[in-house]
């Protein structure tokens, strides 16, 4: 397993100035031929959209032969553009950010073989077509940098430090998964080291623990990004809108990535939501906001690197719309049969993977063999994390019921450094309230 | 020694943890300028600064995750619900976050959340409920809710200090009703202990918050007669304190559970479980509950004393018990 990644290059030409749209700061454009970029478009209010190509169709539902069904409004025979080329990756990060997409790929692939052999305990969920989004954002993470996943974003664990045998042993419910067999698949985090915010069902939950996060490391002086994901069904909940306006309205780093993966459970997103691009709340939200393609890890990782040096420069949330579509079913239960075929097929030729294999050939970092190379390694490596996974023991009973509480004999560090305030009357006593309050 | 209110207490307690521990901040609705609804936190933010007095949006579920995630940290958050009626909005990031976490992925959530509750104001079925009992049933949080001005600032210290989500739970009739003198120098009352109010040989009353005060006019007026009550007040609803209990049962034999939450699922049910384990053989007679009657809290005062639990319910009782 590779180490984590080389610094980010400096941007050939920095951008500096922010567009107003609505109110809000936009992300700083990208500047077409200047850096030889193709041009960003915008959407009907004003945010950027960084993508190649507009989804040239929607869903609807539809009555017909005495049932309900889903039904494509459009054409889904556009070819496939090539990757925009990354304004801050070179060449061997790219191989890099490559590498843990297939780690990402391949690990769940080995889940499901695992899963066919009984050896998970309980459902599956995969993030297929998903992996350049989880990986590249958090690929723009430093080590201080915390990151908030849900449950598909199992890779974008790895890039934060975990090995795949941590996943895996969470699916067999192992005592020696993260944690100790209580929780199952990417419901797993640590505070100390690797700072991941352990997710929980319950979706939007962890935004504002997010912000928590960088407001405790902003009290020591400290400003950490924290990039946490939300997916197109999970941010019509109530713990979406409050923390993120939390973080909003207190500039913290919160950098929200709204996977657009086109369905919620069953529910395609015309069911759950009005607008047409997710990116727009950036506006209600007085945030940054960007909309880009989620199956091109260039884009991903350009957005998600600014939001996190806005976020390291004090300067508050952003938020990343990026769209794409889950290939898999919600979780190994589920068919998945209320999906259009053609829609499958739209998506399975933007294959995340294979347009970065692409991308890597045409700019002469990547040979054919080379990459075939990649994938055997990687194999090799996920069937040694599959080893050492299966071999490891399940958990004690003694195990069900401890921790719930921690020693109070234990002194908590601070993880950043002193506390420090701006202004503050220390000489100032505390006299008697006098002024009015509730229930006098 | 100075003579201090309950709502005092609570100040003075915070102020001192933050001028001992820097790691400790407050946030919450209201709590900066203007210092909160009812002025627990006034002037902190001249003293402590804006960064450690955080004015938050009205947002309790913002309040509650963002202490969390703050405490991941090593930040001591201390956030106030402005009434413990509006917890239920924080609901799901308490019991299913801040509970779990270190039981779930060794994430200690050192935090305070705290706030009014209680009723006896008029303040509707809004601004007047007893929600610990939601919190009692989770495991991974500790639940506080003193009856005096020495518990609350012991206690609410002891909160700050202890390395696990405490909820504390004021009462906000006691505000400004009861003082007493507390010591000048620096004290904590421990968490999970119960407290004898009033000794007694005839009757235990276990309650807490501001029943201890209606068992307390009780007991004055059995005295008369000849009964001597004697008033648990339980301080820690979780841990309970299951030894105080069982001492006290074993005392005096016969146990009345007393408390202004209402009846169903309240906590004299999970009391009367503990007798039955802990002290069946010393038992007399049968536990009475004394609560609040199975409804919403009212807001015109006729319906609220017709809900809470009186003085004369507790003396009616504690009669019938000794007759038993």
């Amino acid at each position: 397993m590779a180490t984590k990644k080389i610094e980010a290059p400096t941007p050939a030409s920095p951008e500096s100035k922010s567009q107003s749209v609505n109110g809000s700061k936009a992300m700083p454009a990208h500047t077409g031929a200047k850096s030889g970029q193709p041009p960003v478009s915008k959407n009907p209010h004003g945010i950027p959209d960084w993508r190649l190509e507009q989804l040239p169709f929607h869903i609807e539902s539809e009555w017909g032969d005495g049932e309900y069904r889903y039904k494509i409004v459009g054409d889904t025979s556009a070819p496939v553009p090539p990757l925009r080329p990354s304004k801050y990756l070179g060449k061997e990060q790219t191989i890099e950010l490559f590498r843990y997409m297939i780690v990402n790929r391949r690990m769940e692939a080995a889940l499901e073989s695992m899963y066919k052999q009984s050896l998970v305990i309980g459902d599956l969920y995969q993030s297929l077509g998903q992996e350049a989004c989880s990986v590249a954002a958090a690929y723009a993470l430093d080590k201080d940098d915390w990151l908030g996943p849900m449950i598909r974003n199992q890779g974008s664990m790895i890039v934060k430090g975990y090995q795949p045998r941590a996943t895996m042993m969470q699916y067999m419910g192992k005592g020696d998964s993260p944690t100790k067999g209580r929780d199952s698949g990417s419901h797993y985090g640590d505070p100390k080291t690797l700072n991941v915010v352990a997710p929980i069902s319950h979706l939007g939950d962890s935004i504002g623990v997010l912000a928590g996060v960088a407001l405790g490391a902003r009290l020591q002086g400290k400003h950490v990004a924290c990039l946490g994901y939300i997916g197109d069904g999970g941010q019509s909940t109530g713990p979406t809108y409050e923390g993120f306006n939390f973080a909003a309205v207190q500039h913290l780093g919160v950098v929200l990535v709204v996977e657009h993966n086109s369905w919620a459970y069953s529910t395609p997103v015309e069911l759950q939501f009005a607008c047409k691009d997710l990116a727009d709340r950036a506006i209600g939200y007085g945030v940054p906001g960007v909309i880009v393609d989620g199956t091109d890890a260039n884009q991903v990782y350009d957005a998600a690197h600014e939001a996190v040096q806005r976020a390291h420069r004090g300067e508050g949330a952003s938020i990343i719309e990026a769209k794409f579509m889950r290939m898999k079913s919600h979780a190994m239960h589920d068919p998945a049969q209320y999906v259009p075929a053609k829609v499958k097929e739209y998506w399975k030729r933007r294959d995340p993977i294979a347009r970065m294999e692409q991308y890597l050939k045409e700019a002469g970092w990547m040979t054919e063999a080379q990459i075939a190379e990649m994938h055997a390694e990687v194999e090799r490596f996920i069937n040694e994390e599959r080893a050492v996974a299966e071999a490891a023991p399940m958990p004690g009973p003694e195990d069900a019921g401890t921790d719930v509480y921690f020693d109070n004999a234990v002194d908590i560090p601070v993880k950043y450094g002193e506390v420090r305030v701006k202004n503050a009357n220390k000489n100032r006593k505390l006299s008697e309230s006098s002024a009015p309050g509730h229930y006098k | 020694m100075a003579t201090v209110t309950y709502l005092e207490a609570i100040r003075q307690a915070i102020w001192e943890e933050m001028e001992r521990d820097s790691r400790v901040f407050v946030m919450g609705e209201d709590v900066g300028v203007y210092g909160g609804a009812f002025k627990v936190t006034e002037g902190f933010i001249h003293k402590f600064g804006k960064e450690r007095v955080v004015d938050t949006p009205i947002s309790e579920m913002a309040i509650a995750s963002a202490a969390y995630g703050a405490s991941l940290t090593g930040m001591r958050p201390v956030g106030e619900f402005q009434f413990m009626d509006f917890i239920s909005s924080a609901h799901s990031q308490i019991v299913q976050i801040l509970a779990k976490s270190n039981w779930r992925w060794g994430a200690p959530a050192p935090l305070v959340l705290r706030g009014p509750s209680g009723g006896g104001v008029s303040g509707g079925p809004f601004h007047s409920q007893n929600p610990e009992m939601f919190y009692v049933h989770t495991p991974g949080l500790k639940v506080i809710a003193p009856a005096t001005a020495r518990d609350a600032k012991g206690l609410m210290k002891s909160a700050i200090r202890d390395n696990n989500p405490v909820l504390f739970f004021e009462h906000k009739f006691l505000y400004r009703r009861v003082k007493e003198e507390l010591p000048l120098e620096d004290y904590t009352v421990e968490i999970g202990k119960a407290r004898v109010h009033r000794e007694g040989r005839h009757l235990s009353v276990i309650t807490y918050a501001s029943m201890v005060y209606v068992a307390q006019e009780a007991a004055d007026i059995l005295q008369k007669e000849g009964i001597e009550l004697e008033i648990l007040d339980l301080r820690t609803l979780l841990p309970l304190d299951r030894d105080a209990i069982r001492a006290t049962v074993e005392k005096t034999n016969r146990t009345i559970v007393l408390h202004e939450d209402t009846k169903t699922g309240g906590i004299a049910g999970e009391i009367a479980a503990i007798i039955n384990e802990e002290a069946f053989d010393s038992l007399d007679a049968p536990i009475v509950r004394i609560t609040a009657m199975d409804a919403p809290v009212p807001f015109s005062p006729p319906l609220e004393k017709a809900f809470l639990p009186k003085v004369e319910d507790v003396v009616r009782e504690a009669r019938h018990l000794l007759k038993y």
